[in-house]
């Protein structure tokens, strides 16, 4: 909890954005919400498909 | 009947042939909104006189005379938008968006602009700086966002047709939710420019919001600036995806959208195959992603700290948090979709669609937007992107078309998905299942 807090409070401080309580809340929410699955995400292996170059979302890839 | 209660097309037919004076249908477009939206908030301003001129100057077009209601996401000539916010991040302007032009150029007259969820942040139209939209079918439910005015106006039959934008669903949500037929299109096949992301987005579309498949080809081949040209159905490969997605929906929405898939598959003599997509959840994430740091383009932080008390707290504080999102996840998103992009690709050499529920319970309540799913209750933001950020995330044409009604007589929605530029494909799906099932939930009205 205190290191999500240190993230959160530190995080936005650092970039100079004020927050008040009802914001803080939001965010807290929306961390707790997000978090899990950002994490999910970064440990996900996409290794076996390279990048494609400048994708065409108008088209197939 | 009043000509306003014919499908768009007849309507247009009916104005070609003279049979129905457009000064009338505007008027009485005009009329019913005064009567029927202060129960629904789906439009929030009209304009009469604009609305005339645009009948007087109207050209021979496909649409001549036919009222139709915008979103609140795209600059008109005399009005800028305001995206369902109390104020939006970068200043905006009124001009011509490349939806006003289509809809001038194809003779529609623009009666009213639709109500939206603010700032396009999310499925359920619950918030808005002009209030919520409420659904027709039941004015204490969520109408879906964020085009929930203009899906609300066409479901309360205040026009016959209506365009929105989808970023993760907008469309699709709204016309599951209110009982309509709505086409996500093929990412740049559609009308965007003049919108205000339009030059960084590369997941928002236009399209229609109707009662049914042929009103949405007729309203979306204007939107597409070309004929979406009626095909064949014959033989569809429908592929199916035992997941979440069809899985974890609440029973009446997963007998329902079975049916219309075995109904479907008869009508067109096809085949149901089961296919996998692995990823699909790490696709709903990283289509969330990508929209989010979009939506951050040119903002710097101090700005943050200068938002209007009157947007919505959570507005407020989602701003701030997607400061906070890390680098590496996005930059992961753009990988994944990379790879459903492959995926998807590769999927559609085995099936013609995709099937399955738009979303996963009929719409929640206002009050309390929660769905009550056999994984438990979630928000109804959190089940419905599940099963739409796909095509926002690839690229691809999908569809939402009605199918069933649920608890309290609520719509249920299936939705499929094609390769890129197939939308025609989508749509002559939509009329195939509108065959089989003989049109009984796209002529429901509320």
């Amino acid at each position: 909890m205190e290191a999500t807090d240190n993230y959160l409070v530190g995080g936005l401080a650092e970039l100079g954005i004020e927050a008040d309580e009802v914001e803080m809340g939001v965010i807290r929410v929306a961390h707790q919400l997000f978090w899990p699955a950002i994490l999910e995400l970064l440990a996900l292996d996409v290794g076996e498909v390279g990048p494609e170059a400048n994708p065409d979302l108008s088209k197939a890839p | 009947m009043s000509g306003l209660d014919l499908p768009l097309r007849e309507q247009a037919g009916a104005i070609a042939t003279g049979e129905l004076d457009p000064g009338a249908l505007l008027d009485e477009s005009l009329a019913r909104i005064e009567e029927r939206n202060p129960a629904v908030n789906a439009v929030v301003e009209t304009f009469p006189e604009r609305s005339r001129e645009m009948l007087e100057a109207a050209p021979e077009g496909p649409l001549r005379g036919v009222p139709v209601v915008i979103k609140d996401e795209w600059p008109l000539p005399w009005r800028a938008q305001r995206f369902g916010a109390a104020e939006m991040l970068r200043p905006v302007e009124p001009g011509e968006s490349a939806p006003f032009r289509a809809l001038r150029d194809a003779g529609a007259v623009i009666v009213g602009v639709g109500n939206m969820h603010e700032a396009g942040a999310g499925s359920t139209g619950n918030i808005s700086v002009y209030e919520p939209a409420r659904n027709p079918w039941d004015t204490e439910r969520c109408p879906g966002g964020s085009s929930s005015g203009p899906a609300a106006a066409v479901a309360a039959g205040l026009v016959a047709g209506a365009v929105g934008a989808d970023g993760i669903g907008s469309i699709r949500f709204p016309a599951a939710y209110c009982g309509l037929t709505g086409l996500k299109p093929t990412f740049g096949r559609s009308a965007m420019e003049g919108h205000h992301m339009g030059a960084i987005t590369t997941m928002i579309v236009s399209g229609p919001l109707c009662a049914d498949a042929a009103d949405a080809r007729l309203l979306g081949s204007a939107l597409y600036g070309e004929e979406l040209v009626a095909g064949s159905a014959e033989g569809l490969r429908i592929g199916v995806v035992r997941d979440e997605v069809s899985e974890d929906v609440s029973p009446e929405v997963a007998e329902a959208c079975e049916t219309a898939i075995e109904q479907l598959r008869a009508e067109s003599g096809g085949e149901v195959r089961e296919v996998a997509l692995a990823e699909l959840p790490a696709s709903a994430l990283a289509a969330v992603l990508i929209a989010n740091v979009e939506s951050l383009d040119g903002i710097a932080p101090e700005r943050l700290n200068r938002l209007s008390p009157e947007l919505s707290p959570i507005y407020r504080g989602f701003a701030k948090y997607r400061m906070l999102m890390p680098a590496a996840a996005a930059v992961k998103a753009a990988r994944v979709r990379d790879l459903m992009r492959r995926r998807v690709a590769g999927l559609f050499e085995e099936v013609d669609l995709l099937a399955w529920p738009t979303v996963p319970a009929v719409a929640p309540a206002l009050e309390a937007p929660l769905v009550e799913l056999p994984s438990g209750t979630l928000t109804a933001d959190q089940a419905n992107v599940r099963g739409a950020g796909l095509a926002n995330l690839t690229g691809i044409p999908a569809i939402s078309v009605p199918v069933g009604r649920g608890a309290g007589g609520l719509p249920i929605a299936l939705q499929l998905q094609a390769a890129w530029g197939r939308d025609e494909l989508l749509l002559d799906a939509a009329e195939a299942l509108e065959r089989a099932n003989g049109r009984e939930w796209v002529e429901c009205r509320p």
